[in-house]
């Protein structure tokens, strides 16, 4: 049977990448928000997942509005990385599961989730951002993924609850998954930001802060919420957190917070958190007592 | 009105993309996301204005793209991620339209940044 080792929040700004690739590990601007990497990769390295569930949205790239699903699932065998229109990042494209995709579907599909399935749709800044500083890639990725895709573009919206909802389905899907498989769940976006109108430049560490003390002890409260209330708080575009509740949806009830790292530079509060699930298998390897130090 | 958006109206300098603004500004958001594609970029640099009347842009639409009116294509319907590939055709970076946005200059918004070199 498929295990859920944990969960990871992060943010998904297209920036991050850009520095990733232009080597900015050291410019005293972006290291705080590489060494906030550093635990979780290594976390990551030493728990070797095989596949990594990763609930993220498109940005208007390889889906546009003639026909915008509300939640869609990645089935493909490979996604290639999109051009956003400045050429693509140099990285390799990253496999898929299709028998674990498939499987989620039926069984989400069947708990009346009635999600749309792509194949061949590229991933943009929404999923290789992040991925790209949690998971080595040279020559190739270490695991697969099944992507998910959740509109937070164009309104209505899932709800929050309904997020929260979903993650607890896919945790279902997940652990009725027949393979004896490793899985870690990653929600991506966030936190307060706002880059349309003119409140952009918005920003609120006070909510974020609360945030993410709310998504570790009473999700249930940040999924009674509605979406007025986000763009509120975190500006219009941190909506995008509901999709770090349906990371939390996909957790065990309470969760060990191993590493949280909090970054406000330009105008996202670029975020990244790690939570283990209660009752969480022992790793893989035995050598993983590096990492007991991020514990913070 | 949406249950889940009661009150957004209060929020100043916010502009929530629904359906109705969807439709409205559907072939002006589909004219940025073509930008996404080499050639679609080489037309618009040839001849913009061709490029505009195939796509079938109105009047008001051309007008926006022609003064780079970054607000008033946001108060018009048009979503802020396509509007980023127009805004790299243009060479420009997102920095420089956030602070348009609100009426600064590029320096003034800066100036309003914790860390300004993270960009």
């Amino acid at each position: 049977m498929a295990t859920i080792l944990g969960g990871i929040g992060s943010s998904h700004v297209p920036t991050i990448g850009l520095a990733f690739d232009k080597g900015k590990h050291k410019d005293p601007a972006w290291a705080p928000l590489f060494k906030g990497y550093e635990p979780v990769a290594a976390w990551l390295a030493a728990q070797r997942p095989d596949v990594l569930i990763v609930f993220y949205n498109d940005h208007a790239n390889s889906i546009f509005f003639d026909f915008y699903p509300t939640f869609a699932l990645g089935v493909s065998p490979e996604f290639e990385v999109a051009d956003e229109g400045a050429g693509k990042r140099p990285l390799p494209a990253i496999a898929g599961h299709p028998r674990m995709a498939s499987h989620m579907a039926e069984c989400l599909v069947n708990e009346e989730f009635d999600l749309t399935v792509f194949q061949d749709r590229a991933l943009d800044h929404g999923f290789y951002s992040p991925l790209s500083l949690l998971w080595p890639h040279r020559p190739s990725w270490p695991g697969a993924v099944v992507p998910i895709e959740v509109n937070v573009l164009q309104y209505p919206l899932p709800t929050p609850m309904r997020c929260y909802k979903l993650g607890q389905a896919v945790r279902r899907a997940i652990e009725s998954y027949p393979e004896d498989l490793r899985v870690v769940v990653v929600g991506t976006g966030g936190l307060s930001h706002q880059i349309h109108g003119e409140r952009t430049g918005f920003n609120n560490t006070e909510w974020d802060l609360r945030f993410l003390e709310l998504l570790e002890h009473r999700p249930d409260e940040l999924a009674r919420m509605r979406h007025v209330d986000y763009v509120r708080l975190g500006g219009a575009e941190s909506v995008e957190c509901i999709m770090w509740l349906a990371m939390r949806g996909a957790l065990t009830e309470r969760v060990r917070r191993l590493h949280q790292n909090y970054y406000l530079a330009t105008t996202t509060a670029m975020t990244l958190v790690l939570y283990e699930n209660d009752a969480a298998p022992a790793p893989r390897a035995a050598a993983m007592a590096a990492d007991s130090g991020s514990v913070r | 009105m949406n249950a889940q958006l009661e009150g957004i109206q209060d929020i100043d300098g916010t502009y929530a993309f629904d359906i109705l603004q969807s439709i409205k500004a559907l072939r002006i958001n589909r004219f940025f996301w073509n930008m996404r594609r080499p050639h679609f970029r080489e037309l618009f640099a040839k001849d913009p204005e061709a490029l505009m009347d195939r796509e079938g842009l109105n009047e008001e639409e051309k007008t926006l793209v022609r003064a780079r009116d970054w607000i008033g294509m946001i108060r018009y319907g048009v979503n802020f991620f396509v509007l980023e590939k127009f805004i790299r055709v243009v060479r420009l970076s997102n920095m420089d339209v956030y602070a348009a946005m609100r009426g600064e200059t590029l320096e003034e918004f800066l100036r309003t940044r914790k860390v300004p070199d993270a960009r």
